[in-house]
């Protein structure tokens, strides 16, 4: 990959020698200027504020609002005792797993996979109509798959033409429900991705590999996964950290419901601190959930290399 | 000769035939994946052209285009897509000027702070921004920038700033160094290297970043409705909650119109962007890490 | 290879200076509204709902051309019922963004003068002769704990049994149907199940996605029939371990249980409420429901514009009976006035001109709303408006308004989780009161709670 050839030539760039010199690293870094300030003032800002509330009893409304006070970390044991935190961790995991890191990948990659070895027009309807619905707005997305899956809805229609009764799996099994939507909006990234990596391929180890009889099963999980593996692991993070905070797809679909049954941690967090009136609660509930990101994240990085970052 | 001739083809011709076989059967397995992946489509098309549409699908007894003349209005379409243009506009390109700048230099030098910085990057790309809205909005208030556009502008540029500055890096690790060796020894600014040099070599990548960008803006409801006040300001993202009334009616017929209005504008930009979207994955080598 | 020139490089920092400046477009911005002496003046829009925005606007007209009035600056939100509070009141909460005049749910007031972010207007009040034209239970809705009034009530809205008399007819009731007690609604519905197939006997709304609707017009239209409360006034406790509780919850169960109402599916799905209107009921699929005043607002000049032909409406019976014979709960919007307001003065002499005999009237009648003062309720044209207003504002001077302090929407949440047990069966009635009592405690702490009759 043209990665790895990169990575070697850094050293003999002349100007990388030479750390010491403070002057020269303040120049270079000049241009991550602008960026800087602008995470600064309104990111860096907003969360280490919101560290700060996640620590009192602050409320929108109610007596709360007028008076707060610190309340140390009983946001978080409060958190940690309620089954509805709980079963909102175990949901957002699911969903999670099943949508991005199971579901996107997967079909992303057999996706990519298949469209090596198509037809030219076949490749571009198939890429087109895939990154279609990669690009539609969140909440049109969601009004799409409500419908899609309701009673009444298109799914129903075509299980009608086989003779197979109808379904209501917006109400029985909701968070498969939202799953396969987030399956269906977000597989073109890791179509793409690996679209990509693939085609950096060298064909001829492959066609080596095939020649010494090697299966196409074997070929792929013994020659390709490994020379893409970087390209995978970052996907698969990438993938994680948006779907855990997936919010207005879930939101329209469901809203959270039946009961509590697809209300994941953005779900949970958002009902707290807007329906209740929580800020603290609910923004001790987002740091949980950008935990969960960071253990995520951590666990990604530590099988990754380090000169690849 | 006249035994061997025909046996010769045959080897030739018989990989040549499994090709195709596969090529029929990915070809075909792509095609049905590409039908389901329209199915859910179906329903935002049927019912914008029928007056009477409900959540159910079903053919429009009468097509019309009534739910778009009733969408087409200064009030309903122009100007909220007039203003998510101006805003997601203006926050794609400080978000792209912004990440590219930044890109440079982590691409091409390494500092002890630069994986620490990365890791944070990667990381604050995954913040639940709805978590951070109400400090957000009580900071807006304190520096008096509630109800002004380019402020609002600014906060989606900087919330969509750690992803962009991420992949732009990837994208411009892959492109050669030599070239701008040659500027520098000529005395040319950095700037000037990134401008005229390092950009030109990166477009496909650069058209992911502002695609990925302008998407991810596009659809933000969240922001502008907490940060924008007046009416005549807001984008149309807010304005897809104008179509359910006091009474728990929808007006689905004229809700999937809009759908399809508001979702044109990234479809033209996909249309325009879309080969080099591919183009920009490619020359990243995928995004690897 | 030599670095950059000094002289490029200042260049360099002056380029990164200024671009650093023009990305941040802090200042340039058109900051705020204007500071003018305008009135400003939030309300909620209803989607793509104008009734709001015209009346205002007229009312506004009028203002100005009375001489005596300043601008007034009308600023809509839409949003969904959260986001509206919540920003409503973040806007309260600084003297940079507050409204002089905001709209406000009756159901959040409290919750908001508890926060501090409203006055009280009793001064005003004072000085204005139609406030005693206003109904004490409305009135009420707008008093605080500490006896000060806080905002002017626009309209109301009350609930009862609404029916489709063909349908009872046909069933064999009277199409004058006034049910006694919880069971003659029972036992009607049983009739129109056994007699007309395919017609959804009743409709009570038990499910957490129709939100405060479940609780409402559903758990405690029926709670408020029986000798039990949710909040004990006179003690300022909540109360726990009621066998009314108990019993609302046993008579969703028997709906359910006996398939009396909604299929399950339809019953939980967020959306029914159009369903239900725009389909059902002007379809004549539906013979009864525990519903608000407002819903002929639906039908009239939309789906149903004949609904009177076939429609009545029934007082909501006390569980077996007993004084007073009927049950109603109220809500509705009211006009209130921040902490945090510029013109106060201004605000509510705006409220005089918008909240007179006549453009209350004019109001209640263009929104399907029920009037809250009683020449307004005597108007002719405005009791003439729709056949049922008259009875639905006569049902006033007996409502309840629920017990809308601070904690009440996260108890709502408790009891919509309750009343959804009892629609799908996964806890039998007194196991789901017992979880609500154990989720009462958690939010209110076990101190502000008592248990019934103690």
């Amino acid at each position: 990959m043209a990665a790895v050839a990169e990575t070697s030539t850094m050293p003999v760039d002349p100007r990388r020698s030479g750390n010491s010199d403070p002057a020269r690293t303040a120049r270079r870094g000049m241009p991550l200027l602008p960026a800087l300030v602008l995470l600064l003032i309104f990111m860096a800002g907003p969360v280490i504020y919101s560290i700060y509330l996640a620590f009192t009893n602050k409320a929108v409304r109610g007596e709360g609002a007028d008076s707060t006070s610190m309340v140390g970390f009983a946001n978080f044991t409060e958190a940690f005792s309620q089954p509805d935190f709980w079963n909102a961790m175990w949901l957002t995991l699911v969903f999670t797993v099943v949508s991005g890191v199971i579901g996107q990948n997967v079909l992303g990659m057999a996706l990519a996979l298949l469209l090596r070895k198509c037809a030219a027009w076949v490749s571009w309807i198939t890429g087109t109509v895939v990154i279609g619905a990669w690009i539609i707005p969140e909440v049109v997305a969601g009004y799409l798959w409500y419908t899609f899956l309701s009673g009444d809805g298109s799914l129903n229609k075509v299980f009608g033409w086989f003779g197979l009764g109808p379904q209501d799996w917006l109400i029985s099994a909701p968070i498969v429900a939202v799953s396969f939507a987030n399956i269906w909006r977000g597989t073109a990234f890791s179509m793409l991705t690996y679209s990509a990596a693939l085609s950096q391929l060298d064909p001829e180890v492959e066609e080596s590999a095939a020649i010494d009889g090697a299966g196409p099963m074997r070929r792929f999980w013994s020659i390709t996964v490994p020379l893409i593996r970087r390209s995978i692991m970052t996907n698969l993070l990438l993938t994680t950290l948006q779907t855990l905070s997936v919010f207005g797809l879930i939101f329209v679909m469901t809203g959270g419901g039946p009961g509590t049954e697809s209300q994941t941690l953005p779900l949970y967090m958002y009902e707290q601190a807007f329906s209740f009136g929580q800020l603290g609660y609910g923004t001790a509930v987002a740091l949980l959930l950008l935990l969960v990101g960071g253990v995520a994240a951590l666990a990604y990085l530590k099988v990754l290399p380090k000169e690849d970052l | 000769m006249s035994t061997e001739a025909p046996a010769l083809p045959r080897t030739a011709k018989r990989p040549r035939s499994r090709e195709a076989a596969v090529k029929t059967g990915s070809s075909g397995i792509l095609l049905i994946v590409a039908f389901l992946f329209c199915i859910p489509l179906v329903w935002v098309i049927l019912a914008s052209f029928d007056k009477n549409a409900s959540l159910a699908v079903s053919w429009p007894g009468s097509p019309t285009f009534d739910n778009y003349r009733g969408v087409l209005n200064e009030k309903t379409t122009y100007r909220p897509i007039w203003n998510s243009l101006l805003l997601c506009g203006g926050g794609t390109i400080i978000t792209v000027v912004c990440a590219a700048l930044a890109a440079y230099p982590l691409s091409r030098y390494r500092s002890r702070g630069t994986r620490p910085f990365l890791m944070t990057i990667i990381f604050a790309s995954g913040l639940p921004i709805t978590a951070i809205m109400i400090p957000v909005y009580a900071m807006f208030v304190q520096v008096n920038l509630i109800d002004s556009m380019p402020a609002a502008a600014a906060f989606l540029a900087a919330s969509s700033l750690p992803y962009a500055i991420f992949l732009m890096k990837n994208f411009m690790d892959g492109v050669p160094h030599e070239l701008e060796e040659s500027a520098w020894t000529e005395g040319a600014g950095m700037v000037r290297t990134l401008w005229s040099i390092v950009l030109p070599l990166m477009r496909p990548g650069t058209a992911v970043v502002t695609m990925l960008t302008f998407v991810g803006m596009w659809g933000n409801f969240f922001v502008p409705f907490m940060l924008l006040l007046s009416p005549d300001k807001l984008p149309a993202a807010v304005s897809l909650f104008t179509f359910s009334s006091q009474y728990g009616q929808v007006q689905y017929g004229q809700l999937a119109a809009f759908s399809i209005l508001y979702s044109l504008p990234v479809a033209l930009l996909y249309l325009l962007l879309g080969r080099r979207l591919r183009d920009g994955f490619v020359a990243a080598g995928g995004v690897k890490g | 290879m030599p670095d950059p020139q000094p002289g490029v490089s200042r260049r360099t920092a002056l380029w990164f200076t200024a671009g650093s400046v023009i990305a941040l477009p802090l200042g340039l911005a058109g900051c705020g509204s204007d500071s003018s002496d305008a009135v400003k003046l939030t309300y909620k829009q209803f989607g793509s709902g104008t009734i709001m925005g015209d009346f205002l606007r007229g009312v506004v007209n009028e203002y100005s051309a009375s001489g005596s009035g300043s601008a007034v600056d009308l600023i809509p939100l839409v949003a969904s019922e959260n986001d509206y509070y919540t920003k409503t009141e973040l806007m309260m909460s600084s003297g940079r963004t507050s409204p002089d005049l905001v709209y406000e749910d009756t159901f959040i007031l409290r919750s908001d003068v508890a926060a501090g972010y409203l006055r009280p207007i009793d001064d005003y009040l004072a000085t204005w002769p139609d406030w005693k034209l206003y109904y004490p239970t409305t009135q009420d809705a707008v008093k605080y704990t500490d006896g000060k009034h806080y905002g002017v009530p626009l309209s109301t809205d009350t609930r009862a049994i609404w029916f489709n008399r063909k349908l009872l007819a046909k069933a064999g009731l009277p199409e004058t149907w006034q049910p006694k007690t919880w069971d003659d609604i029972l036992t009607a519905a049983r009739a129109i199940k056994q007699k007309l197939p395919g017609v959804i006997p009743i409709n009570i709304w038990s499910s957490k996605a129709m939100g405060e609707a479940t609780s409402m017009q559903g758990f405690e239209m029926l709670l408020y029939g029986t000798d039990s409360t949710l909040y004990d006034e006179s003690r300022g406790k909540w109360v726990t371990g009621s066998k009314g509780f108990v019993d609302a919850l046993q008579f969703m169960r028997t709906v359910s249980a006996e398939k009396l109402g909604l299929q399950l599916s339809d019953a939980l799905d967020p959306n029914m409420g159009d369903r239900l209107y725009n389909v059902l009921w002007p379809n004549e699929k539906i013979a009864m429901a525990v519903d608000g005043s407002w819903i002929p607002g639906a039908w009239i000049g939309g789906s149903w514009p004949d609904w009177s032909k076939s429609m009545s409406v029934a007082k909501m019976p006390t569980q077996h009976g007993a004084a007073p014979g009927l049950v109603t709960m109220s809500g509705g919007f009211c006009w209130a006035i921040p902490k945090h307001a510029q013109h106060p003065d201004k605000a509510f002499d705006f409220v005089r001109t918008m909240c007179n005999r006549k453009n209350n009237t004019d109001y209640c009648i263009k929104d399907s709303q029920i009037a809250v003062r009683s020449d307004t309720a005597a108007e002719p044209t405005y009791q003439k408006s729709t056949p049922t207003t008259k009875f639905m504002t006569d049902l006033v001077k007996s409502t309840t308004y629920r017990p809308a302090l601070a904690p009440y929407p996260q108890i709502s949440n408790a009891i919509q989780i309750a009343c959804e047990a009892m629609l799908i069966g996964s806890k039998t009635p007194a196991a789901a009161a017992a979880t609500y009592d154990s989720m009462l405690i958690d939010i209110v702490g076990r101190d502000q709670t008592m248990k019934a009759g103690a």
